[in-house]
């Protein structure tokens, strides 16, 4: 059922398992977002992989199912707030594409821990700090993504 | 009303309103119905129109696109033209639309199974919870004249029930009881070529750069394909029910299609293909969207 390359994995993370979240941010608001957690020494969890994308409503919902797939215990999604958006509506599509993604992952059977979104702007570093800690509690919480499938 | 619909194409063809009218004929089963194209007045007499007609036809008008075809639908048909023309993929002038009023169809699985002698077949599950049987847009329409067509005594019942009994087990469980329906998956891709929703020349599932999923038949390609296929439709799904009856090995395909359906419904008070001038669902939004979900 699950390939050998992510057997290999699954078997190498069972001892001292860390959860390794995705998390693509949009260039404007939450990776600025990020980088200010970063220079004002903010520390958090180090599980999360920062992807850059120009929007939040650059993601498509393969990236998303890619990286579960792949073995990635978590996907978050961050983008600028409502309104905010540079390129002005980005983010009104993003979320109700993922509105739609998030219910049916819940309905096929896949947690929704481990599918999250939030809204960061440039100025909240410590908004970030809060998301990324929160959601890599919860995806402690629901524990490797292999061990289910 | 077989009579009436030869005369019609009869009368298109010759007054070359149209340049071939897709239709129904008879199988060589002598009961199944098979697609046709008619491209001259004596070919007319082919056409047939009955409850065996079960397949949506809109698929093939992408094949003579730009040309002025002529094409028999029923009221779930005609949602999927309207949500083609939505998505500029077909041109309102070049269809004459032969509206059906349509008293549902018969489940083809099961009648193959039972055999059919024409009287107690059941009629497909999406006809029990079809709200009209008269087209929203036609050219012309042709009425029933053999009972009077009426709308399913279902249709008001919650037609999402089988949805929210899915919908109320626990997380372990629907996991598992996909995993069960996707380990089966050929990936025969029968559910795309059959959808009039999938026109894409390349299809994501046929894409190397990047591949966004596995083309072996394990589960996670599997699960890939059918969470990408379902999203694709999200909002454009007109619940023909086509996937569900093209899958060779049964995987309840409407079953994720309506949940998604409902959803959209539920959230955002949107339907596909039942607005003629309705923006595509993805392609649009409000900026008072619910975003409970987000953080
Ligand atoms: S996904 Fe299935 S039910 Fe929906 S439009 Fe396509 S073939 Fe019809
Ligand atoms: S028709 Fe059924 S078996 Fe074939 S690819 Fe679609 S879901 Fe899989
Ligand atoms: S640029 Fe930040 S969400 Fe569009």
């Amino acid at each position: 059922m699950i390939n050998p390359r992510t057997q290999e994995l699954k078997n190498s993370r069972a001892e001292s398992w860390e959860p390794k979240i995705a998390a693509f941010l949009c260039n404007w608001c939450s990776y600025a977002g990020a980088d200010l957690a970063g220079t004002s020494r903010r520390e958090y969890p180090p599980n999360i992989r920062i992807i850059r994308l120009p929007c939040s409503g650059r993601v498509n919902p393969l990236f998303v199912l890619k990286c579960l797939m792949d073995g990635a215990d978590g996907v978050l999604i961050a983008g600028c707030h409502t309104g905010d958006c540079h390129y002005s509506e980005g983010n009104y599509y993003a979320r109700r594409r993922f509105a739609i993604l998030k219910k049916l992952f819940e309905f096929l059977g896949i947690d929704p821990r481990r599918f999250q979104m939030a809204w960061v702007s440039a100025s909240e570093g410590d908004k970030w700090v809060k998301v990324v800690k929160e959601l890599v509690e919860e995806i402690k919480k629901a524990g490797p993504i292999l061990a289910k499938s | 009303m077989i009579e009436e619909l030869r005369n019609k194409a009869r009368e298109l063809l010759k007054t070359k309103q149209v340049e071939a009218v897709i239709g129904y004929q008879r199988a060589s089963d002598g009961l199944s119905a098979i697609p046709c194209v008619i491209r001259s007045e004596e070919e007319a007499g082919r056409l047939i129109w009955d409850a065996a007609c079960v397949y949506n036809l809109c698929g093939y008008l992408k094949d003579f696109r730009a040309k002025k075809l002529g094409i028999v639908a029923k009221a779930c048909d005609v949602r999927a033209m309207i949500v083609l023309i939505s998505e500029n993929q077909l041109n309102r002038d070049d269809v004459f639309i032969i509206g059906m009023e349509c008293c549902g169809v018969v489940d083809e699985k099961r009648a193959r199974v039972s055999g059919r002698d024409g009287s107690d077949i059941s009629s497909a599950d999406k006809c029990k919870s079809c709200a009209s049987c008269v087209p929203l847009a036609y050219d012309c329409l042709i009425k029933e004249k053999r009972e009077k067509a009426k709308v399913s005594e279902d249709a008001d019942k919650d037609k999402y029930e089988p949805v929210r009994k899915l919908e109320a087990k626990s997380l372990s469980e629907k996991s598992k009881s996909w995993k069960d329906e996707f380990k089966r998956c050929i990936r025969c891709y029968a559910c795309r070529q059959v959808c009039p929703m999938c026109y894409c020349p390349r299809c994501v599932a046929d894409q190397f750069m990047p591949v966004w999923f596995s083309k072996a038949g394990g589960i996670e390609g599997n699960f890939s394909w059918n969470v990408a296929r379902a999203m694709h439709l999200a909002g454009r799904c007109i619940d023909c029910g086509e996937c569900e009856r093209a899958c060779p090995v049964g995987i309840p395909l409407r079953d994720i299609n309506r949940k998604i359906e409902k959803d959209i419904k539920e959230l955002f008070g949107y339907e596909a293909g039942m607005k003629t001038d309705a923006k595509p669902f993805l392609a649009c939004f409000d900026k008072n969207d619910p975003e409970d979900f987000i953080k």
